[in-house]
């Protein structure tokens, strides 16, 4: 999840004290399918992809890029265990906040709270996006969209999993991108 | 081979769910030792494995198509192995001597040089669950007159039976191997 423009300040300034800081190496996973989600990452430098492991294929349905939160979102909700695989692309720097600690932060003062709602929002939004995304059928178009979103996709995530997260082949990707 | 069917599938669940004890057996072990080989073009534990799942990619998709074509409610209750099927499920197996013969892999089946992660033993166990799932669903289902294409021409059909006898047997022999691997 992508933070919005003002989140440079209350909510972000109480989770930087209480983070537990944390690096991963390449290919390193920070949840299991099965695991329950018990935090929240803030991604400080790298880039993370959460994914669905099929009888078929992997199916990247996430990217946690540097400067945005990500998780394991409906197992961190319920705390059912999650459907999903976080893996570090390449090395990542993390800030790990447990959910206790945040309900702790965000029921401090309004502010926190408005901003965690904002938060929520935004994710609510991109997700409404991502849908639309995935019914979108022309490639081209599919790509467009998400390159609206996120301008600097191809110069943070390797191209195999922009494939996977478009619902397409790297073939049908590179052709795409290049014409 | 001539065999009620559902001695048939049992004697399938259970040569699968072997199959899957050895899997999580591999779960075990590091990434270095699931990638090991001790020449370039054999195959490593992982390879093994991911030469099965693109089998499995073929194999349990078209399985599930062939079982959804029977209409009558009615099976027999036995199955005849037809004389191919009979043939390459059978050319899967050990001789009696213990001896593995041979084979060159499919260009598109052969995982060779391809990257691969523990993700592959993962993927392995979904596809060795939902290969369960349709056995038992098979015991409803003629598995002598529904038949499956082959991966390599889909002129050639096998019957379902078969197309089961030949994917197990054809785990167990790659099984098999990766646990040669782990002897060395």
């Amino acid at each position: 999840m992508k933070s919005p423009a003002t989140f440079s300040n209350k909510l972000l300034q109480s989770i930087d004290k209480i983070a537990i800081k944390r690096t991963l190496a390449k290919g390193e996973l920070l949840l299991k399918e099965g695991d329950i989600e018990r935090n929240l990452y803030y991604v400080s430098s790298g880039a993370l992809r959460v994914f669905l492991l099929t009888e078929y294929e992997e199916m990247t349905i996430r990217f946690g890029y540097e400067g945005s939160f990500i998780n394991s979102l409906s197992s961190f909700i319920t705390q059912k265990p999650s459907e999903f695989y976080i893996e570090a692309i390449r090395k990542t720097t993390i800030q790990i906040i447990s959910k206790d600690k945040l309900q702790e932060i965000i029921h401090q003062n309004t502010e926190s709270m408005q901003e965690y709602i904002a938060l929520i929002e935004a994710l609510v939004t991109q997700q409404i996006e991502r849908e639309i995304d995935l019914l979108t059928i022309s490639p081209a178009e599919r790509l467009k969209r998400v390159l609206a979103r996120s301008p600097n996709l191809f110069q943070q995530i390797p191209l195999k999993y922009i494939a996977s997260y478009l619902r397409m082949t790297p073939e049908t990707l590179s052709r795409v991108r290049n014409s | 081979m001539h065999i009620e069917k559902s001695s048939l599938i049992q004697n399938l669940i259970l040569r699968t769910e072997q199959n899957i004890i050895s899997a999580k057996k591999f779960k075990l072990l590091s990434i270095e030792q699931l990638n090991y080989k001790s020449n370039p073009e054999e195959w490593s534990i992982l390879e093994c494995l991911e030469h099965l799942n693109l089998y499995g990619d073929y194999y349990l998709p078209e399985i599930e198509k062939t079982m959804l074509e029977q209409k009558k409610q009615y099976s027999s209750p036995m199955f005849k192995s037809g004389v191919l099927g009979n043939y390459f499920a059978n050319l899967m197996l050990p001789k009696e001597n213990g001896q593995i013969k041979k084979m060159k892999s499919p260009e598109d089946k052969n995982p060779v040089h391809s990257q691969l992660s523990f993700t592959t033993i993962e993927r392995f166990l979904k596809q060795q669950e939902l290969l369960k799932k349709l056995l038992e669903q098979s015991k409803t289902k003629d598995l002598t007159k529904l038949k499956t294409p082959i991966s390599i021409s889909k002129w050639i059909k096998l019957r379902l039976g078969d197309t089961f006898r030949f994917v197990i047997y054809h785990n167990q022999r790659h099984i098999a191997q990766a646990e040669r691997l782990l002897q060395q």
